[in-house]
């Protein structure tokens, strides 16, 4: 599925003193099979953003098409199983005696086939490494363990466009690696990923492209090494190094990814 | 989808730059309590219209807005109008004003009728004056002082008031991060616009779980946070705010239990 925000302005407590206006404007597309990074400071507008691609959250004005149809005119629970969102910090939300009935509460609302909800919970657990969990109490787990269940149970309805909202936020290194590795493994499969973060360095190593976000608006948008070169202040670690590397030895390009870099100097190095 | 309150219907404080915000809580405190004793003292028409009279004033000097206090009022309505309505028809004292078959209304119902109603509406609006121009943790200070007496009797009036800062310290807290819950559920598809018990309590468990699991971690949190500080109970413990009772509120206090007695002689 293609879905698109259009335009899309979102003021929060309107008419109050209170007022906000989180976004003014944002204008995006994602395309099928693409991870997507969505990259900004905190109050940028990202997980008011986040809210909107599921229309939990809907536009003061502009607006959220799916497939080139206004998503309004879509039934709600369609959309949202169609458009995954996994909020930031998701674990706060389990609730279930166990793993496996968490997990299972998405497909059960979808009215699937028990058999059908049982083979989605156990696939969407070993994605995320946590098939071994399923007999265990939510609660009794791990920061990282939860995390993971707690995105297990989003997949679980097998969206076509999944929406993570800092999804490696307060995570250990191990489990957030695991869990990059999950998002590409989800792209294989000709799904959409938005991956919203303020981790300029992850976002550069699962992005096929980035969105920079500023105070409510669009900033820029485009292939990573566009974004990340010609917006200098916000540039992760490997792109900072290759830039400065770059000023005398113009042959490195533009890497992006810590590989990609690596290699660029590597080739650098031994080609003198 | 059908989501929590914005928070300010609960809690009730309408900041504003009013003589009545001004005042010491105990004295505000102390006088609602004097109005409510008079409430039920007065017994005369002009005994109720003079706090009426009192009432309107204070909650115009209050500016608070009066849409405030009608919110407030609403849902007692419903039991001031019924039992209004029952003395109304049942009560037979009095000369008769209109018989109509087996009903009957008397002078006398109507007299306590329109009493009762006042006295509920009056009593429900003197209390929303304190709330509404007192924050609550100054209004849990209040409470510490005036109950601390109460100490010598081992009442723990540190702690009493400690909790209710806390509670209403969480409240918008809990709010938020009920709807939190709501939209994460919703986004897996929980519909909390399902009917029935059934539908209900299937919608509530998913948000009620984590809400109070998380209402423990925060609980047990605050308990290490303030114990690090070195929070031991209230024993010799010193105020930011220190309380001060001036010539207005001994001035506001006096006139509240001038007013109360002169409304029960009339």
């Amino acid at each position: 599925m293609r879905l698109e925000l259009r335009e899309v302005r979102h003021v929060y407590a309107p008419g109050t003193p209170r007022e906000v206006e989180a976004l003014r404007g944002v204008s995006l597309g994602v395309e099928p099979g693409e991870v997507l990074g969505v990259v900004g400071g905190t109050g940028s507008g990202k997980s008011t953003l986040a809210q909107h691609m599921n229309l939990l959250l809907e536009p003061t004005s502009g607006r959220v098409l799916a497939d080139g149809r206004d998503a309004r005119a879509m039934p709600r629970p369609e959309l949202r199983r169609k458009v995954g969102l996994v909020f930031q910090f998701p674990e706060a939300a389990l609730f279930a005696a166990t793993v496996g009935e968490d997990v299972a509460f998405a497909p059960r609302r979808m009215g699937l086939a028990e058999e059908e909800v049982r083979r989605r919970v156990r696939r969407s657990l070993e994605r995320l490494g946590a098939l071994h969990l399923a007999g265990r109490s939510p609660h009794a787990l791990s920061g990282g363990e939860k995390r993971r269940v707690a995105i297990a149970g989003v997949l679980a309805m097998e969206p076509e466009v999944l929406v993570l909202d800092e999804p490696t936020a307060g995570l250990d290194p191990a489990t957030r690696e695991e869990l990059l590795g999950a998002v590409l493994g989800m792209r294989g499969e000709g799904r959409s990923v938005v991956f919203i973060s303020h981790d300029l360095d992850e976002v550069a190593e699962v992005a096929d492209r980035v969105c920079l976000l500023e105070a409510g608006r669009v900033l820029a948008c485009g292939r990573p090494e566009e974004v990340f070169y010609e917006h200098p202040e916000t540039a992760p670690a490997a792109v900072r190094v290759a830039r400065e590397v770059r000023r005398e030895h113009p042959r490195v390009g533009r890497p992006v990814r810590f590989g990609e870099v690596r290699e660029a100097l590597r080739g650098l190095l031994s080609g003198g | 989808m059908t989501m929590v309150g914005g928070g300010s219907s609960i809690g009730q404080y309408y900041p504003a730059p009013s003589p009545l915000h001004a005042l010491d809580p105990r004295a505000k405190l102390l006088a609602a309590a004097a109005l409510v004793v008079g409430l039920f003292l007065v017994d005369s028409m002009a005994g109720m219209l003079l706090v009426l009279a009192a009432v309107g004033v204070a909650a115009a000097i209050s500016r608070v807005p009066p849409g405030a206090f009608g919110r407030l009022l609403r849902p007692v309505l419903f039991i001031v109008a019924l039992t209004a309505l029952f003395q109304v028809l049942f009560s037979r004292e009095g000369p008769l004003l209109v018989g109509w078959g087996p009903l009957e209304v008397h002078e006398g119902g109507v007299r306590t009728g329109v009493f009762l109603a006042l006295r509920i509406a009056l009593l429900v609006t003197s209390a929303a004056l304190v709330t509404a121009t007192t924050p609550p943790v100054a209004l849990a200070d209040a409470m510490e002082d005036l109950l601390s007496p109460l100490r010598r009797l081992r009442f723990p009036a540190h702690e009493m008031a400690m909790m209710m800062t806390i509670a209403l310290r969480f409240i918008p807290t809990l709010d938020e991060e009920a709807q939190k819950i709501m939209r994460a559920q919703a986004a897996r598809g929980a519909d909390f616009s399902e009917g029935g018990v059934a539908g209900r309590l299937r919608a509530v468990l998913p948000v009620l779980v984590p809400l109070t699991v998380g209402a423990f971690r925060r609980a047990d949190e605050l308990a290490e946070a303030m114990e690090s500080r070195g929070y031991r109970g209230g024993e010799g413990r010193t105020r930011y705010r220190e309380l001060r009772f001036g010539w207005r509120d001994v001035a506001t206090l006096g006139a509240a239990v001038l007013l109360t007695g002169g409304a029960a002689a009339l």
